[in-house]
């Protein structure tokens, strides 16, 4: 195996836009009234600016208190209207986005459970994880918070601008003065900030990390007597993580201060323009006033815009990196019946992980309806390839795979999944109760039905959990000892009831008492089946019906227990060495 | 707080002094207005412009000088508490705590940001009171009946919305919770793929995630719909303020009792005066927030050691492990004693026993009856550095690092090798590194998932012997391997271990092992159930019963 990895696919930004603007459209009533209130929002915004203005035409001309009456009923209507209008959108904008995140995100994981195990071991589980995970999260932050908070930004943004154009052209341009000094700030910093947040990013990757292993690893380091290399690699990463936030909040400080001049020649332009307006005699002071507050009402969501341009961009990213794993291909090939009395056949199969290190040489196999056949080898014989590929979890390079009429080695592996199942090396206890263990392999499964598994792999245990089949388990919930988690992946195999299991070592990591009552349950979960078992314990070997050797990729020895061990080769070699004790 | 007196001290006036200049801006915007505009005169417009313009730069200055200082205190008090933390849990003695690591983690992490934080509430706090003040003693000063307008209309609304903000909050919590749930759902899904795939369980398991991503999804409109309702509220009745001052403040300028630079002031202020307001309104919660990590970096703090260490050194020249009569949990009366040079095995025939011998010999279980000790001083007196590298326990939990193969099985890097080969071959860990085109530098990442269980047992029994201590304990070292590598283990085992200078324990029951073991302890239920080499004790039912497959 090469460490090089091939990383999921990440779409690219039309892609992505594409994409998830398609799940955002399909709720148009949603939309349309999301559209709808922010205008309104926006419009209700500008009212009160301009009525002030007007008060102080009135005041400045003597008019009449009835004015300012009128004046201040037009505030509060619009301030109303925009409260309402506010409530609103808010509701609404959630109402389009959150829903079509929700099917993205399930989109992600339905893809990324359907990738093959191929696939997925090249990219590395830890690459999956982090889709799912890290991006998943990091994306549904953003849209919730900076989405509603951008989107209000923009709009008061707009409506203001249009607001000063609507008094006077000269002091829309005015406004527009402040442009260019905000665009020189963002100039200066952002090419500035990039490799700073990047460097950030990375002291702050290696502090966790450091946080991490070290406190994972404490008991480890404590008996290797290494506690003080961990307490040091922390005050390293962490004092370095902190000079560079420091100094990252430096740099922002000095982008700040080029924000608040930028404000301040915004204003002063604005003021100059009013100014030059009432000396004219072209506008009135109530004009000034107005376009004055108009660009003071300005200043946050400027800054929030700013902010949020960075929250958005790597929101952006990580939806880059979801719409990619959504957008994978799928085989929605469907499995077809498997005959009577199906048999399992390899015809010249031969598998390569790494071109010109082959793993399996052309190999033939045949497991007749209920055989069991052990397949035993040191490691790196390539017991564990025969089983994938006999599972159709791998495709190999050359032969073919068929399980009565399926031709297993053109099916996706879940249609595969139909007829055969494949317990592997690793077991899982899915975070859940231990119903949602077991309901993993067939959801229709009643609690009798259920429980009848459990007695069958011999998991007396379970009926004295304390909420019996509603107790937690995994994640946070009671952990299970690892001979137990096998007997839930036994249990899984009899819910499923699969006409074929391949059985990869599963007995391998229990103490010998534990291993006697897992034969039995493995026992209990082959009955009636055909069964490839990668024999680990060569009892496992010894209750089955056939015997292959494997080494080195080539079948070396095959036949019954008893004949190879008489016939006194490899196979009468491993056991002497098993058994003598 | 006090670690960081120094750059708060600095740090608050400049805060102050900008948060006034905030405050300051409508009123300058009035006072340009009516000194400059209204005059048109190019002259007084000019010099108010000037006022202008030295509120911003103090403006600007004050935050770029006070934030750095602020931001300085939280960064380091926060690196502190980290480092506090992973000391704590980094302590050679251990840690005696109820939290899984995950948890720890989080203290050092999210706690240990969250608890300076308070720096920045109480800067904001100080300068927000202040320039309320000064904003209070300026409205008075314009007209009576409008300050009292403004100063009692802010603060009600602001109550008003802080009435609401508890439904936002467990709206908050609830959405907060949702999600994570449904990430959490995901991850783990994703981290058991390969016996999801095995069984066939993909689409049960969308099924699945389907309705926890739903019940996100709903938290979240939920949630974005009360936040609405505060914020539509706090909008409309800003609205309706706004409208009652310019009303007021209106007449007032009508009949000439105040200027329009002081009508725009006013009217300004009501609008700006919320957010300080709010923002101290917020503070309590925040402080609470805050107090809360404190709390759990206190508690977790004064947690004791988890191994009772004294100071005395053991005696004579190898020193020996000596369990005698011991009662601990599960074990009761057990006797277990190296012997210089030799390899003894024990067969336990309860996990549980199992795991109570190795806590007993790690010091992290007391012991009840009977002494427990090391070159005559008993384990709980023994001084940590006494116990380095002279004692080590290595147990079936034990975990691998990041790192190369060669950094994992030899952390300081002071073997030679040749060694290290020799390490590897006794270990059977040799295939680790064969089997791959980097060798010795292959990378293995955190929890060494890229290894089988079998490479991961022989990576940490190799890290083991190349420890080479006087005392080895090695739990279980062959339960994940095949029969012959289980005999190559247990040849490189009596290779390396049987020397003078070296005594070794192996609880096990695997034949290869006790095959080579000078003496097998048979334990039964806790105690001593017989004792032999392997070939004297296969006669017994029991044992045989134990040990053969």
């Amino acid at each position: 195996m090469s460490n090089a990895r091939e990383l999921l696919p990440v779409a690219g930004s039309r892609e992505t836009a594409r994409h998830f603007g398609r799940l955002a459209l399909r709720r148009r009533g949603a939309v349309a009234t999301t559209v709808g209130t922010f205008v309104v929002f926006g419009f209700a915004g500008i009212v009160p600016v301009l009525m002030i203005g007007r008060v102080v035409d009135t005041v400045r001309d003597g008019g009449d208190s009835s004015d300012v009456v009128r004046a201040a009923v037009v505030i509060a209507v619009a301030g109303l209207v925009a409260g309402l209008a506010s409530a609103a959108s808010a509701a609404a904008l959630a109402a389009t986005v959150a829903p079509a995140l929700a099917t993205l995100r399930e989109e992600v994981l339905d893809s990324a459970l359907h990738l093959p195990t191929s696939r997925v071991e090249a990219a590395g589980i830890g690459d999956v994880v982090s889709r799912v995970g890290d991006d998943v999260r990091h994306v549904t932050e953003s849209l919730d918070e900076a989405v509603p908070a951008l989107l209000g930004s923009i709009v008061t943004l707009g409506f203001t601008v249009g607001g000063l154009f609507t008094l006077d052209w000269r002091l829309g341009l005015a406004g527009l003065a402040a442009v260019p000094c905000y665009a020189f700030a963002l100039r200066w910093y952002l090419p500035k900030s990039a490799p700073m947040y990047r460097e950030q990013r990375r002291a702050e990757g290696e502090r966790a990390e450091a946080l991490v292993t070290s406190i994972h690893g404490a008991r480890t380091l404590r008996e290797l007597d290494r506690s003080e290399d961990g307490r040091e690699r922390v005050e390293r990463t962490s004092s370095a993580a902190r000079d560079v936030v420091v100094g990252v909040f430096r740099l922002f400080t000095r982008f700040g201060f080029r924000m608040n001049l930028s404000e301040m020649v915004g204003l002063a332009a604005v003021l100059t323009g009013g100014f030059i307006v009432v000396r004219t005699g072209t506008g009135t002071i109530g004009d000034a006033t107005a376009a004055a507050l108009f660009f003071h009402r300005l200043f946050n969501p400027i800054g929030a815009l700013l902010f949020l341009f960075d929250v958005v961009q790597s929101a952006g990213a990580a939806l880059t990196r979801l719409v990619g794993v959504a957008a994978i291909e799928r085989d929605h090939t469907a499995a077809g019946p498997v005959g009577e009395r199906p048999t399992l056949r390899l015809q010249g199969v031969s598998h390569s992980y790494e071109p010109g290190r082959p793993v399996l040489e052309p190999l033939d196999l045949r497991i007749a309806p209920g055989e069991r056949v052990a397949i035993v080898g040191a490691t790196g014989a390539g017991k564990s390839t025969v089983g994938s590929v006999a599972a159709g979890a791998l495709r190999p390079t050359k032969g073919c795979v068929t399980l009565g009429d399926l031709v297993i080695t053109d099916l996706p592996e879940a249609a595969t999944r139909e007829h055969v199942s494949l317990v592997s090396q690793d077991v899982h206890v899915f975070a859940g109760t231990l119903r949602d263990n077991l309901r993993i392999a067939d959801a229709d499964a009643s609690d009798d039905d259920l429980l009848a598994a459990l007695t069958a792999v011999r998991a007396t245990w379970a009926t004295g959990l304390p909420d019996g089949l509603d107790t937690q388990v995994g994640g946070h919930g009671r952990s299970l000892t690892s001979a137990r988690a096998q007997q839930v992946a036994l249990a899984r195999v009899l819910l499923r009831d699969p006409t074929l299991v391949v059985l990869d070592e599963a007995s391998a990591e229990a103490g010998s008492a534990g291993a006697r009552d897992l034969e039995h349950a493995t026992a209990a979960v082959l009955k009636g089946r055909s069964a490839l078992v990668i024999a680990h314990r060569l009892t496992q070997a010894q209750q089955a019906d056939r015997v292959v050797v494997l080494d080195h990729g080539h079948v070396v020895e095959e036949g019954t227990h008893d004949d190879l061990v008489a016939a006194g080769g490899r196979y009468a070699e491993l056991w002497s060495a098993w058994s003598e004790g | 707080m006090r670690r960081q007196r120094r750059h708060l001290l600095r740090g608050y006036p400049f805060m102050t002094s900008w948060h006034l200049c905030e405050t300051s801006v409508p009123i300058v915007i009035g006072f340009v207005i009516d000194r400059g505009v209204a005059n048109r005169d190019v002259g007084s417009f000019a010099s108010s412009l000037l006022v202008l313009v030295a509120v911003f730069v103090t403006l600007a200055l004050s935050y770029r000088i006070g934030s750095r200082f602020i931001v300085r205190a939280i960064e380091d008090e926060s690196h502190r508490l980290r480092t506090e933390v992973a000391g704590h849990v980094l302590d050679p003695r251990g840690v005696r705590t109820d939290l899984l690591s995950g948890e720890v983690l989080s203290l050092a992490t999210s706690d240990a940001s969250l608890v300076p934080v308070v720096f920045r509430q109480i800067a904001f706090a100080v300068a927000a009171s202040v320039s309320l003040t000064a904003a209070a003693v300026y409205l008075i000063w314009v007209d009576l009946a409008v300050g009292l307008v403004v100063l009692i209309g802010v603060p009600a609304i602001v109550a008003i919305i802080q009435v609401a903000s508890p439904l936002v909050a467990r709206r908050t919590h609830a959405q907060q919770e949702r999600t994570a749930t449904a990430t959490g759902l995901a991850t783990d899904l994703v981290q058991g793929l390969r016996p999801l795939k095995g069984i066939g369980g993909e689409d049960v398991a969308t099924a699945r995630y389907r309705g926890a991503s739903q019940d996100a999804a709903g938290a979240t409109i939920g949630l974005a719909r009360s936040w609405g309702y505060l914020t539509g509220m706090t909008t409309g009745l800003s609205g309706v303020l706004l409208a009652v001052v310019v009303l007021l403040a209106g007449t007032r300028a009508l009949d000439g009792d105040i200027t329009i630079g002081q009508l725009i002031a006013v009217v300004g202020l009501a609008q700006f005066l919320a957010e300080p307001i709010t923002a101290l309104g917020e503070l309590s919660a925040e402080f609470a927030r805050s107090r809360a990590s404190a709390q759990r970096i206190v508690d977790f703090m004064r947690t004791p050691a988890l191994v009772a260490a004294g100071e005395r050194h053991p005696t004579g020249d190898a020193p020996q492990l000596s369990l005698c009569g011991v009662t601990a949990g599960p074990i009761e009366q057990l006797d277990l004693f190296t012997s210089d040079g030799t390899l003894v095995a024990v067969v336990v025939e309860e996990p549980t026993v199992s795991d109570a011998v190795v806590a007993v010999v790690s010091g992290e279980l007391e012991v009840e009856a009977g002494t427990a000790s090391f070159g005559g001083v008993e384990l709980t007196d023994l001084a940590v550095p006494a116990r380095r590298g002279a004692l080590v326990v290595t147990d079936h939990d034990a975990s691998v690092a990041d790192g190369t193969v060669r950094s994992i099985v030899d952390p300081t890097g002071d073997i030679d090798d040749e060694t290290l080969a020799a390490v590897l071959d006794a270990s059977a860990a040799d295939d680790v590194v064969a089997l791959h085109p980097d060798g010795l530098d292959r990378v293995v990442r955190e929890g060494a998932t890229t290894l089988s269980g079998g490479q991961r047992q022989r990576l940490i029994l190799a890290r083991a012997l190349a420890a080479d201590p006087p005392v080895l304990l090695l739990q279980d070292p062959t339960s994940a391997v095949d029969a012959v590598t289980e005999h190559e283990v247990a040849d490189g085992l009596a290779r390396l271990r049987r020397r003078p200078g070296r005594a070794t324990v192996v609880i096990t029951s695997s034949p290869a092992v006790l095959r080579v073991a000078d003496h097998v302890v048979h334990v039964r239920g806790g105690s001593v159930h017989a004792t032999g080499t392997h070939d004297e004790l296969l006669d017994d039912p029991a044992y045989r019963e134990a040990v053969l497959r």
